[in-house]
């Protein structure tokens, strides 16, 4: 059963990011403001610090992989940064302290350079023609709070769950 | 040594950007439909959103029936004041509509591009990175949804066309997403009727641009504009918005008509998505020798 676990986790943030953003009040939206939830890219980084490394890129990989083909219909751009980005921040980590606080604001970094970086390929690609300052006034600071304000709830929880499974798979 | 492991991993992060622009470019390319695996991917996790879908769906239908009992009473009266009219609008409309189809009859011509069959769906998952505004529905291929189909929105306005589509799920990319191949060829209800084409986003305003209208043509604002059915796979007449802004495009050779959606883009629960009955032309039917293909 514990096995099952640790899938279906992320298997119901993916879904979760598409039930956020359809059920979100029309309201939010018609203020121009685009919220953007991360909540898998977090979930990624929070179990490439505190669980294993190793496992954390592959769920990045295929969790990457699934959100290209089923949310964007273009293959690559997640495939390519949600490893990368996890892959990033475990590198930063070494050199800072592992600390809840570091860790929460380390996470936050990630998601603002996951959204930068989506943001340039989706430009370069010529399917968007937002301008920088734009971008930055609708898109990245409303979605860099929500998600700060998801990992403030989440930070502890998910915490606590991957180290239970890294202590899991020590013990195998 | 330390010097070799940097050159592996920069070499591992070089391949896997040849890789990726390779996928994007790939999958960037105009597909008549998706590679198997994508089929598959996409159809299983369309079921598991199906499970979510259906909970979700309480949940907010509870909330919306909440604000809507707020201004109940509100709407009531304004409702009642409709209704009088309403009757006498809806003898008109059959009556008109008999002596429409004794004329046709009469033309001998059964057809017509009006003519549609809808066919419901719910919509299960949405994009959430919002950069393609994709939304996907709960019906596919099996129950007779194909590519390029019109989407209307449950007021009757059209919200979108079908990208893709899998055995039991459809993606439908919405008339919000800036693609320059999504043209919708459009006709502004008036006096006299004037075609164009419907080409982009305007994300800022939040309207749609519809461009090639001739510059002699007089568009005033709050004229209705619906689908012209020439563009050959959409029905005619399915209602898109109304103009609230004209302008000459750049070289004053064409106008260009803001149009505001009548439908909304945001909160969108169930589409139809719809067949036309007459038949598709095909393209080398269309195309002459002469004219260059767009």
């Amino acid at each position: 059963m514990r096995k099952f676990l640790l899938p279906l986790l992320f298997i119901f943030f993916f879904m979760l990011e598409s039930i956020f953003v359809q059920s979100l009040p029309a309201e939010m939206f018609n203020s121009d403001r685009i919220l953007v939830p991360r909540f898998l890219m977090i979930a990624i980084i929070f179990l490439t610090l505190y669980g294993n490394r190793n496992h954390g890129l592959i769920y990045a990989l295929v969790f990457g992989l699934l959100f290209d083909v089923v949310y964007t219909e273009i293959i690559g751009v997640y495939l390519f940064l949600f490893p990368f980005i996890a892959y990033l921040t475990s590198k930063v980590m070494r050199l800072l302290q592992a600390n809840i606080v570091v860790i929460a604001v380390v996470s936050l970094l990630g998601v603002a350079l996951l959204e930068l970086c989506v943001y340039e390929l989706t430009f370069l690609i010529n399917k968007t023609d937002m301008v920088f300052s734009m971008f930055v006034d609708l898109r990245w600071v409303p979605t860099l709070i929500l998600n700060l304000a998801f990992i403030i709830i989440f930070a502890y929880p998910l915490k606590r769950h991957f180290e239970k499974y890294a202590q899991s798979l020590k013990a195998e | 040594m330390p010097q070799f492991f940097l050159n592996k991993r920069l070499i591992f992060l070089l391949v896997s950007i040849i890789i990726l622009v390779a996928l994007i470019g790939f999958s960037l390319r105009e597909r008549e439909e998706l590679t198997v695996p994508e089929q598959f991917l996409k159809d299983a996790t369309g079921w598991i959103q199906n499970v979510f879908a259906k909970p979700q769906g309480y949940v907010t239908d509870f909330f919306e029936n909440v604000k809507d009992l707020q201004n109940t009473y509100s709407e009531n009266k304004e409702l009642k004041s409709r209704l009088d009219k309403l009757a006498k609008l809806e003898a008109d409309v059959q009556q008109l509509e008999k002596e429409n189809e004794e004329l046709r009859e009469i033309l001998g011509e059964k057809e017509s591009l009006r003519d549609y069959e809808p066919i419901q769906a719910t919509v299960i998952g949405r994009n959430p990175d919002r950069w393609h505004e994709i939304i996907i529905i709960n019906k596919g291929e099996v129950n007779g949804i194909e590519q390029n189909m019109a989407v209307v929105s449950s007021n009757g306005y059209l919200i979108g066309k079908v990208k893709s589509t899998q055995q039991f799920t459809a993606t439908i990319q919405l008339l919000s997403a800036m693609d320059p191949t999504n043209r919708i060829s459009a006709e502004i209800k008036g006096n006299e009727e004037y075609f164009g084409t419907i080409e982009g986003y305007d994300v800022d305003r939040e309207l749609l641009k519809l461009k090639r209208i001739p510059y002699d043509a007089k568009v005033e604002k709050q004229q209705k504009v619906v689908t012209s059915g020439l563009g050959g796979i959409f029905p005619q007449n399915l209602s898109i918005g109304e103009v609230v802004d004209v302008e000459p495009d750049e070289f004053g050779l064409n106008q260009t008509a803001y149009v505001k959606p009548g439908a909304n883009f945001y909160n969108i629960r169930n589409v139809m998505v719809v067949k036309r009955v007459m038949d598709q032309p095909n393209l080398s039917d269309m195309v002459d020798d002469e004219e260059e293909e767009l």
